[in-house]
Order: C-alpha cells, then sequence, then structure tokens
C-alpha cells in the first residue's frame, strides 16, 4: 500500500467531518440551539398545524412590510 | 360528601363546595373561568391537552393600568426600531410552567393582526416581539398576555445581557471546532503510537504528522484565541496566570512539532497542543455558563418607576415627565396607579399596597393628611397629594440608588483556584526555563534541551488544575439543583462555604407568611356558614386566615345581601333578618357592639398581649366568637435552624414585624439574636455591620422589602415564591421554599468546597511526581498524552464522589 492512499483517506475524511463542523458552527450561529427546551420540543410535538401556522406568520410579515413601504 | 376536585383551567385542587360549577367543568375563580372560555372561543383550547396536569398559576388581579405602556416615556426607553420599520420590545413574562405555556402565548400573539413575530424562551421566559405599530399598540400585546393568564413587563435588553449571550456562543463556537480537531487527532495519534513501538516509515509518520497539524491549526489559533487575549491582559497588567501558562506552552509546543514535522526526526506534540487547549476551554466555558447579569435586575426595579405622571396646573390635568415635577406640585393618583413622589394626601381616600417596602400583604388605608410613599401602589384610591420630595430625593429612586450600589459593592473573596494558578503558573515557567538551560550547558544538542524544557510543560498541563474547580462545583450545583436550590453562580458555592453567618427574614422565610387561627373563643351559638361566608368578600390575610380555619365539610357559601368593606376595620353584611359584622375591635366599638361585657367577663387573659391579630364575629350586634391569629413558623423550621447552627453558623433573625411577634417566633425556632421593625434601610445597615466585624453574611429573604440585604450580603438566598425583584437581586434561589433546602444549601457547598480543595491538592501532587521525571528527560510522547487524560479523569472522577452522603 502506497502512503498516498492513507494521504488520501485522511485528507479526504477530514473534508467531510468539515463539512459537518461547519454546518454546525451555522447552526450555532443562527440561533436554532439557543433554547434547548424549545428545540427538543419542537421535535417532538411540533404538528403539520405549527408548519402551516409559520408559513402564514410569514406571509402576514410580509404583506405588512410591502404596506409599509408603498410610497406615497 | 365534599372531595377534592381540580380547576379545569389551572388544576389547583380545591374542596368542591367552593368551586365555580361551570356545566361539566369546575373552576377555582372567575379569572381561571373567563381564560377558559376565552381561549374556547379563540380555539386555543388544544392547550389543555399540550399542558397536560402541569399546575399553573391562577391568574392574579392586575392593578396597574396597560395604557402606561403606550406613554411616549416608555416607548423611548424599551421600544426599538428595526430595519424594517416595525417595533421591537423584550419582555419578561411571568407564569410560564411549561412549554404549552410558551406554545400558548406564542399562538395566541400571532393570531393577533399586526404582530410580526414572537419568540419566547422557555428557559429564562424572556420574549421577543416584532409588531407593526401603525396597525396595534403595546398595551393591546400586554392585554392580551394578561388576558390569557400570565402577566408581562418589558426590560431593557441592550447591554449587558446581550454581551453575555454573545460570549457564551463564542465559546460554543471554539468549543465545538477544539472538540471535533481533538477527536480526530486522538485517531490520528493512535497511529503514531502504535508505529512507535511495532516500527513505521518516515513517510507514513510525515503524512499522519501533517494531518495532525493540519486539525491543531485551527485549535491554536481559533479555538486558543481566548488565551493569548488572555496572556496579553496579565503582561499588560504584570500579572502571571493560567493564560499565559497555556498559551506560551501549546505555542512553543507548536512550532517545535512543526520543526519536528519538516526535518523527519522525532516525535511531533500536535496531539498535546489540542489537548491542552481543548481541556482548558472546557474548564473556562463552565465558568463562563454560571455567570449572571446585573443589568437585569436594575432595569426591573427601574420599572417600578412610572414614566410620566399626572399632575394639575392652572386647574388642568396634564401629564409631566416624572423628572419635572417638583415640590408641591399638586399628582392625581387614580385606582392602580403607581406612586412615583412621596408626599401628603390632600383630597381622598383609599387602600394602598405597600408590600413592596415593609414585606406584609395588608392594604393600608390613607386619607386627608397621611402621607404616601413612592413605589406604593394604589389599590382602590382616587386621591391628590401634593409632593413633598423631588423625584430624586423620594424613597424609590433612594431604594434603586442603594440598590446599585450594594450590587456593586458586594465583597469578593478571591477564588481559591484563581490564587494557586497564579503561582502555579510562574513556577512552571520557571522550571521549563531552568530545565532548558540546565540541559544546555550539560552538553546537549539545543534540540534535545529544548524538547526536554518543553515536556515539562507539557506534563505540567494545566488540564487537571483547570478542571477542579468546574467539574467539582458542576457536580455540586447538579447536587443541590436536583434538590430545588439553584445557584446561579458557579463561584458561589465557594463564597457559602466560606459563610459564618446567616440573617434570615421572618415573614414568609420562617413562618408561613400568612396567618393561622391559633386560638378560638366562641361566647354564643352561630351558624359557621355565615361566618364563611362574611370572609369571603375579604382579600385580608386575616379574614382569609379565618375562613381556612372554619372550612368544613358541610359549609355552604350564602349570598349575602349589601356587603361593606369597612377599610382597616373588617366587613359588615347582611343576611335574611341577620346584620352581621367580622373585623378587629375598633370596627365593634365603631358600629356600637357591646364589647365591654366581652373583655370583663372573659378575664384580661382574652385581651391579647401576645402579638397575635384578632378577628371578632357579630351576629345582631352581639359578640359570638374571637379567633387570634399568628403567622406560624414552618414544620422544619427548628429542626432546620439548629441543623445550620450545628454547622456553628450563627442565625440572625431580622423582621419588619413588630417586637412581639418576632421575639414569639424567634423562641419557637430556637433563634437567640433577632431584631424587630428593621426598614429596607435599617436591614441593609446590618448586614453592613456585621460585614465591617469580618463576617461572611448569607440573608435569606422572601420579599421586595428584603432585595437591599440580600443585593449586600455575600450570598442572598430568596424562597421561589418570593417576589421576583428577590429572586432577582439573590444568587440562590430555594424552589420548595423549604428550611431543609436551606440547611442542604449549606451542607452541600462546604461538601463541594471541601472537594475542590481535594481535586487541587491531588493534580498538585500529581504534577510533584511528573514534573521531576520531566526535567530529568524521562517523558515521551505516550506518557505525556496518558498523563494528561489520566490525571483530568482522575479530577472528574473525584468530583463524583460530593454525590456520596446525600440521599438521591
Amino acid at each position: 500500500m502506497d502512503s498516498w492512499v492513507i494521504a488520501m483517506m485522511l485528507g479526504v475524511s477530514i473534508f467531510l467531518g468539515s463539512i459537518a463542523l461547519v454546518a454546525f458552527l451555522w447552526g450555532i450561529k443562527s440561533g436554532q440551539f439557543d433554547d434547548e427546551q424549545k428545540f427538543l420540543n419542537a421535535v417532538k410535538f411540533d404538528t403539520q398545524e405549527d408548519l402551516n401556522d409559520a408559513v402564514d406568520q410569514e406571509k402576514k410579515a410580509k404583506e405588512l412590510k410591502k404596506k409599509n413601504y408603498t410610497p406615497e | 360528601m365534599s372531595s377534592k376536585v381540580g380547576c379545569t383551567h389551572c388544576h389547583l385542587e380545591f374542596n368542591d363546595n367552593v368551586m365555580i360549577v361551570d356545566g361539566e367543568h369546575y373552576f377555582c375563580c372567575k379569572g381561571c373561568q373567563g381564560i377558559y372560555h376565552l381561549l374556547k372561543d379563540e380555539g386555543l383550547d388544544s392547550f389543555y391537552n399540550k399542558a397536560g396536569d402541569t399546575k399553573l398559576t391562577p391568574p392574579i388581579q392586575q392593578y396597574e393600568d396597560s395604557s402606561n405602556f403606550n406613554s411616549p416615556a416608555f416607548y423611548d426607553k424599551f421600544v426599538s426600531i428595526n430595519k424594517d420599520g416595525f417595533s421591537d420590545v423584550s419582555l419578561i413574562i411571568e407564569g410560564i410552567h411549561c412549554s404549552a405555556c410558551v406554545w400558548l402565548n406564542e399562538k395566541a400573539l400571532h393570531k393577533m393582526a399586526g404582530v410580526i413575530s414572537v419568540n419566547i424562551n422557555y428557559t429564562n421566559n424572556k420574549a421577543k416581539i416584532v409588531w407593526d405599530d401603525t396597525v396595534l399598540k403595546l398595551s393591546s400585546i400586554i392585554d392580551m398576555i394578561r388576558a390569557i393568564g400570565y402577566n408581562a413587563f418589558p426590560y431593557d435588553a441592550s447591554l449587558q445581557e446581550v454581551r453575555a449571550n454573545k460570549e457564551r456562543q463564542e465559546y460554543y463556537l471554539r468549543m465545538a471546532v477544539a472538540i471535533f480537531a481533538s477527536m480526530n487527532v486522538m485517531w490520528i495519534a493512535v497511529a503514531q503510537y502504535a508505529g512507535y513501538f511495532t516500527g513505521i516509515t518516515q513517510d507514513v509518520k510525515t503524512i499522519l504528522n501533517i494531518a495532525e497539524g493540519v486539525l491543531a491549526t485551527p485549535v491554536l489559533f481559533y479555538s486558543g484565541w481566548i488565551f493569548y487575549r488572555g496572556a496579553y491582559y496579565a503582561i499588560k497588567t504584570k500579572t502571571v496566570n493560567m493564560d499565559i501558562l497555556v498559551a506560551t506552552g501549546s505555542t512553543l509546543t507548536y512550532m517545535y512539532s512543526i520543526y519536528i514535522t519538516a526535518f523527519e526526526r522525532g516525535e511531533a506534540y500536535f496531539d498535546s497542543v489540542t489537548m491542552i487547549i481543548t481541556f482548558v476551554l472546557i474548564g473556562k466555558f463552565l465558568e463562563v455558563l454560571s455567570k449572571k447579569s446585573v443589568a437585569d435586575t436594575l432595569d426591573i426595579m427601574s420599572n417600578h418607576v412610572p414614566s410620566s405622571i399626572k399632575v394639575i396646573e392652572d386647574g388642568k390635568i396634564v401629564e409631566k415627565n416624572i423628572n419635572d415635577v417638583k415640590v408641591l406640585d399638586i399628582i392625581v393618583v387614580g385606582s392602580g396607579e403607581r406612586v412615583a413622589l412621596d408626599g401628603t394626601v390632600l383630597e381622598g381616600e383609599g387602600n394602598f399596597d405597600e408590600s413592596n417596602l415593609t414585606g406584609e400583604s395588608e392594604p393600608v388605608y390613607k386619607q386627608i393628611g397621611d402621607k404616601i410613599i413612592s413605589g406604593t401602589v394604589s389599590i382602590d384610591a382616587q386621591i391628590k397629594y401634593e409632593a413633598t420630595k423631588d423625584f430624586a430625593h423620594s424613597t424609590l429612586s433612594n431604594l434603586v440608588s442603594l440598590l446599585e450600589g450594594a450590587m456593586s459593592n458586594k465583597p469578593r473573596i478571591q477564588m481559591m483556584a484563581n490564587k494557586i494558578s497564579e503561582y502555579f503558573s510562574a513556577v512552571i515557567l520557571g522550571f521549563a526555563l531552568i530545565t532548558f538551560l540546565v540541559w544546555w550547558f550539560w552538553p546537549h544538542s539545543f534540540e534535545r534541551s529544548f524538547m526536554v524544557g518543553i515536556s515539562v510543560i507539557i506534563i505540567a498541563c494545566p488540564c487537571a488544575l483547570a478542571l477542579a474547580t468546574p467539574v467539582a462545583t458542576l457536580v455540586g450545583l447538579g447536587l443541590a439543583s436536583r434538590r430545588g436550590i439553584l445557584f446561579k453562580q458557579a463561584s458561589q458555592l465557594e463564597t457559602m462555604a466560606k459563610a459564618t453567618t446567616l440573617v434570615v427574614d421572618k415573614t414568609g422565610t420562617i413562618t408561613q407568611g400568612k396567618p393561622r387561627v391559633v386560638q378560638e373563643y366562641i361566647y354564643d351559638d352561630f351558624d359557621r356558614s355565615l361566618l364563611y361566608s362574611l370572609v369571603q368578600n375579604s382579600k385580608h390575610p386575616v379574614a382569609k386566615g379565618v375562613g381556612e380555619f372554619v372550612l368544613q365539610e358541610g359549609i355552604n357559601n350564602f349570598e349575602l345581601q349589601s356587603v361593606k368593606q369597612i377599610p382597616a376595620q373588617g366587613i359588615s353584611a347582611i343576611y335574611m333578618d341577620k346584620k352581621i359584622f367580622g373585623g378587629n375591635l375598633k370596627l365593634m366599638q365603631n358600629e356600637g357592639i357591646e364589647t365591654q361585657n366581652i373583655l370583663h367577663t372573659h378575664g384580661t387573659s382574652h385581651v391579647s398581649n401576645s402579638g397575635n391579630s384578632e378577628f371578632y364575629f357579630a351576629v345582631n350586634d352581639k359578640i359570638v366568637a374571637k379567633f387570634e391569629l399568628f403567622d406560624t413558623p414552618k414544620a422544619d423550621a427548628k429542626e432546620s435552624i439548629s441543623a445550620i447552627q450545628a454547622l456553628g453558623i450563627e442565625v440572625i433573625m431580622l423582621t419588619g414585624d413588630h417586637q412581639k411577634s418576632a421575639k414569639k417566633v424567634s423562641e419557637e425556632v430556637g433563634i437567640k439574636i433577632f431584631e424587630s421593625e428593621l426598614t429596607p434601610e435599617g436591614k441593609f445597615l446590618y448586614i453592613q455591620k456585621l460585614h465591617d466585624t469580618g463576617k461572611v453574611v448569607v440573608m435569606a429573604g422572601d420579599g421586595v422589602n428584603d432585595i437591599l440585604a440580600l443585593a449586600l450580603a455575600d450570598i442572598g438566598i430568596s424562597m421561589g415564591s418570593g417576589s421576583d425583584i428577590a429572586i432577582d437581586v439573590s444568587d440562590v434561589v430555594l424552589l420548595n421554599d423549604s428550611l431543609a433546602s436551606l440547611s442542604d444549601t449549606f451542607k452541600i457547598s462546604r461538601k463541594t468546597y471541601f472537594m475542590i480543595k481535594q481535586n487541587l491538592a491531588l493534580s498538585l501532587l500529581y504534577n510533584a511526581i511528573t514534573i521531576p521525571l520531566a526535567m530529568a528527560g524521562y517523558i515521551i510522547p505516550l506518557l505525556a498524552a496518558i498523563s494528561m487524560s489520566f490525571s483530568s479523569l482522575l479530577v472528574v472522577g473525584n468530583s463524583l464522589r460530593i454525590r456520596a452522603g446525600f440521599k438521591k
């Protein structure tokens, strides 16, 4: 076995690992893990209804934003 | 025939005959009933499925009017406009017990037109709300939160808290990188060690070294940045700290390892670099995790200051900023409003809630000529009063500035681990330098001498030292929290362990906080249901105590006619042809009821001089019964106090109550030293005096009148049921309100402190053995790595022993 095989395997696995690390860092930075209790409960209890609510809420925010920006 | 049933809304259980029956549902009060119907109408009743049988707090009647929240002064202080033109506010929501409560609040607010986003944190009950101010006002949001049975008040989210959160997040990021890299370095290191013993070709070794080097680089420069920063500040202030040791040790090792890798000789130490940084970083993170911010507390306190007040000028009512009001201005206070300035009543009368200042929950009746104090809340009074002091000199702002002073003057007891690590770092750096020089002059190659010198630093790696305190405190805190004791900051365990004096408040801390009937005198037969129905109409604690006492099976709640509350005296009502009165002696005398008879024929022993409150009950102008009530000590008070005294701690009781009842309580629970009739400032000064004599003081209390003392004491302990400000100012919270937890707090902190000392001794002993070996040049990389992990494990394992001796 040539030593470059070892080098390549090391390189690839560290690279793959670092992708996961970067994704995790992004999660921390965007505040997804700030409230661990809520985060865990969402996994357990969130239903279709909650997803719909979230979408509605986003729509409402967008509409209000639009209304605020109408030039007069 | 009567049985306990749970309220459909709050799930608290009461006897079924006192419950409001509504179809198939039972409610404990009108508030719960109102909320239940509101949720049902709004389609939010799936809340009850989510909440399960969690017990909620029944809604409390709100004295304060929510329109205060719309004043420009308020908006200036708490509301910010974000870049989309929407308004932002941070609120603390009271009454959240479970994740269903969070869900309900978020959902109910989301349903309101104009609300953009609501984010409530389950752990600290803080909410961030974004809304469109052109659609609805903040007061409607607050009203909604109150309508569903919670309460909200704003806080200034800027400054300290934001900074603390940012620091925590920074540590998370750095730790994630460090842990990821060290896990990977470790498995590469396994290959290295295997090669060390069984033979390995130089080119494979170089590849492994390079891979380790690649992983070690972000750890040293990103995760380890904190140590460089710490070292920089230490050098600037000319001190030696652990950061310098970590920074120099790891940097030198890193550079040496690069040199080894490049010239292909000897062993690289990249694994030591990552491990040192990771372990010490974890230790530091555990410390950061348990820091509390002072700013929050002061915010809540200043929420008690109304931002604008109504002043009469030229016969008209004008709103004025609080700072513009001068002495002798005439101020109008309506019911539900908070008094901002001290003054004297000119017109009107009514009851005030003074519990903020006195700690006693009885409303105080004020009429023309009486003084009113800032910080109190008018319950039903409509008065005009003349300001006798301006805002800066009023009681309330005095309290705020005293509190600020107390928080910053809190004595700091230097933590033992910090003291030790200072010396330790200096000594190790010295040893490493000496070793290097000695090896170099007793002719050895520069490379060999340098390596031996570095191995001293690596082997002395302060991992175990850095973990000794945080791990032990963490175990101690975990043990405490399982028994309902919450420490807000880890280092407080150490301070607590050094405490010499315990100061306790009486009402609500040692005692139940509400009077109970201790003596009953019956002068004539009467219907107990009549008395029960009468006292149901009063919120006065004495009336409640009597109500609880007479409540028994088969008692009825009659519908009474023309119920009248006579402030500071009692209640009167009519039932059928009977005129009934309940209250103190003064009420009886004012109503022309024969009292001499009772006082004389039954002897003077019935005239209370024991500090008990009295309640008379009269039917048709004849006194039929008298009750004596007393705020009795909690069941475990005596036992717990003597357990604390057995630890060699001096126990002192301070109270705002009068001498007689203070003496009675202190004798009952076995406290020798007590002071009565103390104002909040009085308690503050008393603790200051104790500090001056060199005592380390722990203060336990629950009311707003204790906050100054709680803030000044080395450790402030508050009861979980106490007021929010008291909980905020204190360092330790006893969730179950029991005094047994108080003695547990002392025991746990002492044991933890003992283990911290043992851990430090262990890690120093460990170094005493390994450092000479390193100086003699006997340390190989594998040994360094194993010893590092082993010493850390030893410390962690030892810390777990704190739990021994405590059940559960």
